[in-house]
């Protein structure tokens, strides 16, 4: 193997793939930065453009793309509150916190750093262990994947803020998740005749609403204030916060990496685990949503790293274990690659390639970010009322831009509104965001359990990491449900006595 | 009388250009701007084809063509957008078997009368699939599900998929009782394939090569009338008695108000692609050169309408 990597080393070296790779992490930057371009989209966009390259370099482009988008979606969800790609979404709500208390920099360091420890991370075990784990992966199906849903779901009860508010807002995320054509049996469900809301509620519009355009009013109703204070530098290594998030960017990795190499779900289901995980383990929990460092460094690690862990089904097996990996693998067929199990043993030279260069491309993160970051943020000297207009036009473009659907559009507009009444109340938005990820994988994978044993409900608790699983989550709810009661009692008791 | 004088004229050279339309719009039907709605998301089988097709078709007809990708609602929008669009022939559809077996499921409300089929590009051998180390063959599959009925589950994508309707299919026409469970994507039908959690999967000969040539996966029933030249070894659905021959396919389709003579242009257009070795070179190396995929604009309605009238009849049964 070391002498694949030394190959693969030689291979990335040569000036045309530096080149390659180099414009690929920029590319993706900029394409991450946009709300509303993902890193599906990117590859999409290049792939035609691969036809006529070497498949070496082809793959490179596209891997690398894809690694640093995931990255950069993190700069707007920062400054802006308007995550670049579904993986942010997380990230926005620690960051944007900090970048109105100031600390923008600190905020963007923290990511940087997390989003390429992560990924170094999630490359790593890429490289050594992809035919291993993918059999290991395989061990999960239905019952395991839906147990993984209701502990991501039961996080509601520990982000804090009013329980009940977030029930309801987890319940109004599961209810949009619902709206189409049921996956299981084709029926159509809440969708009004409309052919246009056939396909469900696309992800896109609900966070790109909720987060960016409910922002967007919230700040016009404030008045144009110009935000000379957010003048940042950024420090990527900033060792007393590193101390602070060691122990998060360590567990988020290895969560991401873990949550990414399962097929079927990604970063996105990544980061927010990750979050919860890190709400739950921490001792102040009052600290998260208002700027708190690790709720930057857990999603960021977890999302790059499950990004890197999703290429590890892609390449062993070829089953894509998100949806950019699906398309990459759409690339590899183009090029006459089968990716699967025949396919590591055949193609050594151009995996070890590829490999090596995810590993440059988390450098490059570190090297390129801040000067990258630097040319973006100059944004922020534009007054808000110009700024203002320019992120809801980016927003909408990037939302039609998903599906080619005005009706998406439309939608994103109304989430919006709705964002921004929501949170004058003080209503938890990640809660609504659970539902309509979540939702989905808790109901299909439910329903294909039970079709799997005929009905039989005990198929989640014989089966020993569902089973695992879905006792952790009961136990974690009762915990957060009984605890504050126990103490409330003791209270009172002491009160008394 | 000066409009008297204009019909003589104007009379005969109509007559002239109506007898030599079709050779005159073949050479010239050359739109500046083409359309192409993707009934499919981007990447996927559908999504390739296009995207390999598009620059030939461009050099053939002198045109630049804009891909757009409407995969929402098993791509109904992309149905409905070529539906709706002006019938000058410059806005096409390019979808898969799913515009039919959608129709027949009752979730896309544009048909045959609306949409005309262009030409069908490919024609891909749908197979039973299993996990070698459960079943060695056919026979033994059919003795374990003849026994155990429901509890033998085949997995498949989508509940208004080709792959659910040749469950259906070989349910009726085998006389099994056999369960279904649709996954998302094809990845996940064969991720739980592999780990043994179905017994058995619908799906194309293309998409399972390197698991067949690794020994993880093996077709035991090719959906078709003769055995496949490349797999001499699978039995075939004909061969049991059962006539179930399909397979995903790919093609074209059209806004059915569109001129004859446009319709016959762009076929030709397509027709010479596919003959062109660039063409098979990616069929080839995407192995969809397994049965014949060419079917021009009159055979492929008469092949779609008997499709949809026997997955009518699979979904009313159900």
């Amino acid at each position: 193997m070391f002498q694949d990597l030394l190959g693969g080393l030689w291979v990335v070296l040569q000036p045309i793939n530096l080149l390659i790779l180099t414009s690929a992490v920029l590319i993706g930057f900029v394409g991450g930065a946009l709300p509303g371009i993902s890193g599906v989209i990117l590859v999409v966009i290049l792939l035609p453009v691969t036809y006529s390259m070497e498949p070496t370099g082809a793959f490179m482009l596209l891997t690398a793309i894809y690694a640093s988008s995931v990255f950069s979606g993190l700069i707007t969800a920062i400054l802006y509150r308007a995550p670049g790609t579904p993986e942010a979404v997380m990230t926005a709500i620690d960051g944007y916190p900090m970048t109105q208390k100031g600390e923008a920099g600190k905020a963007l360091g923290i990511g940087i750093l997390s989003s390429a420890i992560g990924g170094m991370f999630g490359t790593l075990v890429l490289i050594l262990a992809t035919p291993f784990l993918a059999d290991m992966a395989l061990q999960f199906s239905s019952p395991e994947f839906f147990a993984l849903a209701v502990l991501g779901l039961t996080v509601v009860a520990s982000l804090g803020g009013n329980l009940l508010l977030g029930l309801i807002g987890v319940c109004i995320g599961l209810m949009i998740a619902s709206v189409g054509i049921d996956p299981l049996t084709g029926t159509i469900r809440f969708t009004f005749g409309s052919l246009h809301l056939m396909g469900g509620v696309n992800l896109i519009p609900v966070i790109i609403g909720l987060f960016a355009i409910s922002e967007v009013l919230k700040r016009c109703q404030e008045g144009d204030i110009h935000l000379t204070s957010k003048s940042f530098k950024i420090k990527i290594f900033d060792w007393p916060v590193i101390r602070q998030i060691r122990t998060t960017i360590v567990r988020s990795s290895i969560l991401g990496t873990v949550i990414g190499i399962l097929p079927g779900i990604g970063a996105s289901t990544a980061a927010m685990v990750s979050y919860s995980e890190t709400v739950r383990w921490s001792k102040d929990r009052s600290r998260f949503g208002k700027g708190a460092p690790e709720g930057i460094a857990a999603p960021e690690a977890a999302n790059n790293a499950a990004a890197m862990g999703a290429l590890v089904p892609l390449f062993a097996l070829g089953i894509p274990g998100s949806g950019t990996t699906a398309v990459i693998l759409g690339a590899f067929i183009v090029h006459g690659l089968t990716p699967g199990p025949t396919f590591m043993s055949g193609n050594n030279e151009l995996i070890y390639a590829v490999f090596v260069g995810l590993m440059m491309v988390n450098v490059m993160i570190l090297v390129f970010s801040k000067p990258f970051i630097a040319v973006l943020s100059k944004l922020l000297d534009v007054p808000y009322s110009v700024l203002g207009p320019i992120i809801v036009i980016c927003c909408v473009v990037g939302t039609y831009s998903v599906q080619n659907s005005m009706m998406d559009v439309w939608l994103m507009l109304g989430f919006g509104v709705a964002g921004f009444l929501l949170e004058k109340i003080g209503f938890p938005l990640v809660a609504i965001i659970l539902g309509v990820v979540l939702g989905p994988i808790a109901e299909s994978e439910l329903r294909r359990s039970l079709a799997l044993s005929q009905g039989d409900l005990s198929i989640f608790v014989t089966r020993p990491i569902s089973a695992v699983l879905l006792l952790i989550a009961f136990v974690l709810v009762t915990v957060t449900i009984v605890a504050p009661i126990l103490r409330r009692k003791r209270a009172r008791r002491d009160e008394t006595a | 009388m000066h409009n008297t004088i204009r019909r003589l004229v104007i009379g005969p050279v109509m007559a002239t250009m109506a007898l030599t339309a079709p050779a005159w719009a073949e050479d010239s039907f050359q739109p500046p701007k083409m359309t192409a709605f993707v009934a499919a998301g981007a990447g996927g089988g559908t999504d390739n084809f296009v995207r390999t097709i598009q620059p030939m078709l461009e050099e053939r007809l002198k045109t630049n063509m804009t891909v757009i990708n409407l995969p929402a609602a098993s791509g109904v929008l992309a149905h409905q957008r070529t539906a709706n669009s002006e019938p000058d022939g410059t806005s096409l559809d390019f979808a898969s078997t799913t515009f039919i077996t959608s129709r027949a499921a009752g979730q896309n409300p544009v048909g045959l009368d609306q949409l005309t089929p262009v030409a069908r590009m490919q024609s891909d051998v749908m197979m039973l699939v299993v996990n070698p180390e459960k079943y060695d063959n056919l026979e033994e599959f059919m003795a374990n599900a003849r026994e155990n009925g429901q509890k033998v589950v085949i997995g498949g994508t989508h509940a208004a998929s080709v792959d659910r309707m040749a469950f259906l299919g070989l349910n009726k026409q085998a006389e099994l009782e056999l369960s279904y469970i649709p996954y998302d994507n094809e990845g996940s039908a064969s991720a739980s394939l592999l780990s043994g959690n179905v017994d058995g999967m619908m799906n194309e000969i293309s998409a399972i090569q390197g698991y067949m040539e690794a020994g993880r996966m093996k077709p035991i029933l090719a959906f078709s009338a003769e055995r496949l030249d490349a797999y001499p070894d699978i039995p075939t659905t004909a061969e049991n008695g059962w006539d179930l021959t399909f397979g995903n396919e790919r093609g074209v389709f059209i806004n059915a108000q569109t001129d004859p003579a446009t319709i016959s242009a762009i076929e030709a257009a397509f027709k010479d692609i596919f003959d062109s070795e660039e063409y098979q070179t990616y069929a080839k190396r995407s192995n969809l050169d397994v049965r014949a995929g060419w079917l021009g604009s009159a055979d492929y309605r008469q092949a779609l309408e008997k499709d949809l009238a026997f997955f009518e009849e699979l979904m009313a049964d159900n």
